[in-house]
């Protein structure tokens, strides 16, 4: 078996176990609700007949096992319930919704690996000198405040001040795009409406640069910290007495093999950013999956909040296991983890 | 004859939050063209950095104070800009590193180091001439599946194996000098002196000048025509392999010899703590210098 | 420890983080007596002063009911630092313990406890806070029930990497030959070499706390009206933009303060310590 498929085949066992037991918490926060669930969800004016009605669909009267069987075998067919805010299906709304959120993520994470990683570069190559200070300095900013923040600043100098880009949505009134990704930046170009598609990319700008700021700073310090490690290796001394450019030197000698421990943790940052969605996504005014979350959580919608939950950590999930197969691609070690020519 | 390597007076201090430390004390060590030469110290005497300042890579480094004349080919080192010292390594000298596993970078396949090494004189070189002319240097070190070795990683072959292709890959641009600094110490002891072996029959072929710095005076014996002793900054002992093995004239380098037999590839020397002798002034064995 | 504050103040970075997180805290300690508008503390109105821009008598303006935006910001940092302590309080010693224990004790002590941080660190952060909270009701207790559930998996597996190497090591396996049982082997032997980076995380983990802490109140979901929270008065300030810039702005630079000086201090530490990130 390749090495790299025993990987996959872990990854997966590992995210399975893991499946199962964020299906434990997410039920397990959904049972420690004060109250009725059933009469929360259909709120102080309902008879106790629609209570009782409510409380047998939601298998509320059977033992606490058989309601997370129910639990599972639903979420396993597809079915996460029905919104008491929107009364549609929970699935029909994630679906409505996920996409903005995830192309405000995506381009966010972009940001973060093709902004935070060359400063990182930056920053080692000159180590303690002054590129390094004034890099460590701005990344230890951008980090230190939460994305709402980075987003009501971002606004008033870039929306308002400055007004270079829009305050707030996903696109103009004036166009009108046929939904068929969900993806606004995909869907304008299916559509061939160029305009379309530069008026939403430049809405999607200020509320991406302020999620991912933060995400910045962490990739360009955990970058430099790995890489700083690594020009100490005797393989960066043979480099520098082979006469190599140092520039060459960062990229090839010290960047690479600094890159491999550094992929876990920034595919981990950029799955937080899922969260700090909600916080950006409020500010902008942006139709995405928070803004639902948010409002199904003041109405205390059970059924919505657990599959808005379920659905993010699944994305988690993902993203971690497309970053091992990432440090797999990138390691020699794992990709070639036979001994070749003998001594 | 001039020499090839001419050094007068190489002084080094560094530079600490507690002051200056001096570590080379006013040092005179010449190579001519083809000659092997040793310098053999303890750890600490100083012979690891005088081999970086000929590299030019000390120089660089903020802390470090550097003075003399480090003469290479009629040209002085010191005196020359970052960018020409940078010129001159990989391609004039190169150098051969303790560790050979790990002075490999992890992440390129030996081929791909190769082509590195061999693109520094030449831009152009095609990936067909490199792997050629590579995989005739790693014949030259006795390799015998060459194809399979250029296609492995470091990790993927043994320390002994990734020694000859540090050997190899040094003398692939065909310096005018190689300074080896402590070769094969992490390996097994009959792997070194396999790979020595194999080096010394390289560097008389090639007629490569070779600085081998090294704390064994047992393997000095086997490898150079000539040696320096070198003790804490100071060269206490100058001579051909021969006269100084047979009078060594120093007290220091008796030391070093009578420690040879325990020695056991790895350790360092078991000598004797300071003694007053080891400060008393240069023994040279005339003649040859 | 006088040794440590030496070699902080050495780096001109860290002293500044010092001074930021002093200052701070000093501020939250004697916010009554500091604060101008002492009583703007709760839902006092006086719409004489709605709405005011900064000014010598209201330094960082005033919102729209009228109260003192530079006071409550002081009063605001009380509730933060109270949240960061306890939220630490009781999140690190959790798991440390379940990161010690997995990481020395291996087979499925480790197998089982490892799995269940890893359920904990499989859902982003915040998500977590905003699903406990979300079926609980947003107070100042909850949403320190919900901060720490989602905090103590990560020094688990901070203390989990550490015993984990540290359980090869020569005074370990000695301890275990001279029969040292293994609650005082990995208590009294692993953990010691856990504090540098328990107390570097800490540290950084006080400002990230405070991140998280006004996120939640920023969606709503946390300190209620009328308490003085930073992130509720960013995002009471938000819908008045740009208008009234400083409602949002000097509370959203009043986190920026904080969490920067205790990332200052914690990258000052984390170099005094030795620990690598």
């Amino acid at each position: 078996m390749s090495p790299v498929i025993r990987i996959l085949a872990r990854r997966f066992g590992i995210s399975l176990i893991v499946l199962v037991g964020v299906s434990m918490l997410i039920f397990a926060i959904a049972r420690i609700i004060p109250g009725d669930p059933a009469r929360i969800a259909l709120g102080p004016n309902a008879t106790a007949e629609q209570v009782a009605a409510i409380r047998a669909e939601m298998h509320l009267d059977e033992g606490i096992l058989a309601q997370y069987g129910y639990f599972v075998r639903d979420v396993l067919r597809g079915d996460l319930g029905t919104s008491l805010y929107t009364n549609r299906p929970v699935t029909f709304d994630i679906r409505q919704f996920l996409p903005a959120t995830l192309e405000l993520v995506i381009l966010a994470g972009i940001l973060m690996v093709g902004i935070g990683l060359p400063l990182g570069i930056l920053a080692a190559r000159y180590r303690g000198r002054w590129p390094d200070h004034l890099i460590r300095v701005l990344t230890l900013l951008t980090v230190s405040a939460p994305s709402f923040v980075w987003a009501v600043i971002l606004m008033l100098i870039f929306a308002f001040y400055l007004p270079l880009f829009p305050v707030a949505g996903r696109l103009s009134d004036s166009y009108d795009i046929t939904r068929v990704t969900g993806f606004l930046t995909v869907d304008t170009i299916l559509a061939g409406n160029w305009g379309a598609f530069v008026d939403a990319l430049h809405h999607l700008i200020l509320p991406s640069v302020a999620l991912a700021l933060s995400g910045i700073g962490q990739a360009a310090r955990l970058t430099r910290a790995n890489m700083v490690e690594t020009y100490d290796k005797p393989y960066i001394e043979m480099a520098q007495a082979y006469g190599f450019f140092p520039s060459r030197i960062a990229r090839s000698y010290a960047f690479k093999p600094s890159l491999i421990p550094s992929l876990t943790i920034i595919g981990l940052d950029f799955a937080a950013m899922l969260g700090n969605a909600f916080l950006v996504e409020a500010v902008f005014a942006w139709p995405g999956l928070s803004r639902y979350g948010v409002a199904v959580i003041l109405r205390k919608d059970l059924n919505a909040i657990m599959g808005t939950v379920l659905v993010i950590a699944l994305t988690f999930i993902v993203v971690n296991i497309v970053v091992d197969l990432l440090i797999a691609f990138l390691n020699p070690r794992i990709r070639h983890s036979t001994r070749g020519a003998a001594s | 004859m001039t020499a090839l390597l001419d050094i007068r007076d190489l002084r080094l201090g560094f530079r600490t939050l507690a002051g200056q430390i001096d570590v080379l004390h006013g040092i005179d060590l010449a190579i001519r063209a083809g000659e092997q030469v040793a310098l053999v110290g303890e750890s600490g005497s100083g012979k690891s950095v005088t081999a970086r300042i000929i590299l030019g890579l000390l120089q660089e480094t903020r802390s470090a104070r550097v003075s003399g004349r480090v003469g290479f080919d009629g040209r002085d080192v010191m005196m020359m800009s970052p960018k020409e010292r940078a010129a001159l390594r990989g391609i004039e000298m190169s150098m051969i590193f303790q560790d050979p596993t790990s002075s490999l970078n992890p992440t390129f396949t030996i081929e791909r180091q190769f082509a590195e090494v061999m693109r520094r004189p030449d831009r152009k070189l095609t990936r067909a001439a490199c792997r050629e002319r590579a995989a005739r240097m790693l014949d030259e070190v006795s390799i015998p599946d060459t194809g399979r070795v250029l296609d492995a990683y470091p990790f993927q072959l043994s320390g002994g194996m990734n020694q000859r292709v540090m050997i190899a890959m040094a003398l692939a641009n065909n310096p005018k000098l190689l300074l080896a600094d402590e070769p094969g110490t992490a390996l097994d002891v009959s792997v070194q002196a396999q790979t020595l072996d194999l080096m010394r029959d390289l560097v008389t072929r090639h007629g490569t000048s070779v600085l081998f710095i090294s704390h064994n005076m047992g393997v000095v014996r086997e490898f150079a025509d000539r040696i320096y002793v070198i003790y804490r900054g100071r060269i206490v002992e100058e001579g051909p392999t021969p006269a100084v093995f047979a009078d060594p004239g120093h007290a220091y380098t008796r030391a070093l010899l009578k420690a040879v037999p325990r020695i056991t590839g790895r350790g360092l020397p078991d000598v004797p703590e300071v003694s007053d002798d080891f400060f008393d002034p240069m023994v040279r064995h005339g003649g040859t210098s | 420890m006088i040794r440590s504050l030496r070699i902080i103040s050495a780096s001109p970075l860290s002293l500044i983080g010092l001074i930021l997180v002093a200052v701070i805290v000093l501020a939250a300690i004697f916010a009554p007596l500091l604060a101008p508008f002492p009583t703007h503390n709760g839902s006092v109105v006086d719409f004489a002063f709605a709405n005011q821009a900064p000014s010598a008598r209201n330094w960082f303006g005033t919102d729209l009911v009228g109260r003192d935006i530079f006071s409550r910001i002081l009063y605001a940092y009380r509730i933060s630092l109270v949240l960061g302590v306890v939220v630490l309080a009781i999140a690190v010693p959790i798991g440390t313990l379940v990161g010690l224990f997995a990481g020395y004790m291996g087979g499925w002590t480790e197998a089982v406890l490892m799995r269940i941080v890893d359920v904990f660190l499989s859902i982003p952060p915040l998500v977590l806070a905003i699903a406990v909270l979300g079926v609980l009701e947003p107070t100042l207790t909850n949403a320190m029930i919900a901060v720490t559930v989602m905090w103590w998996p990560w020094y688990a597996r901070l203390v989990y990497a550490i015993a984990r190497s540290e359980r090869e090591e020569g005074y370990v396996l000695a301890a275990e030959v001279i029969g040292a049982p293994t609650r005082h082997i990995a208590l009294r032997e692993i953990l010691p070499n856990c504090w540098p980076a328990i107390i570097t995380k800490m540290t950084l983990d006080m400002g990230f706390v405070i991140i998280i802490a006004s996120s939640l109140s920023f969606l709503g979901l946390g300190v209620q009206p009328p308490t003085p929270d930073l992130g509720s008065m960013v995002a009471e300030g938000a819908r008045y933009l740009p208008d009234s810039w400083w409602m949002t702005v000097f509370p959203g630079l009043a986190i920026l303060a904080a969490v920067f000086g205790f990332n200052l201090l914690g990258d000052g530490l984390r170099e005094v310590l030795g620990v690598q990130e």
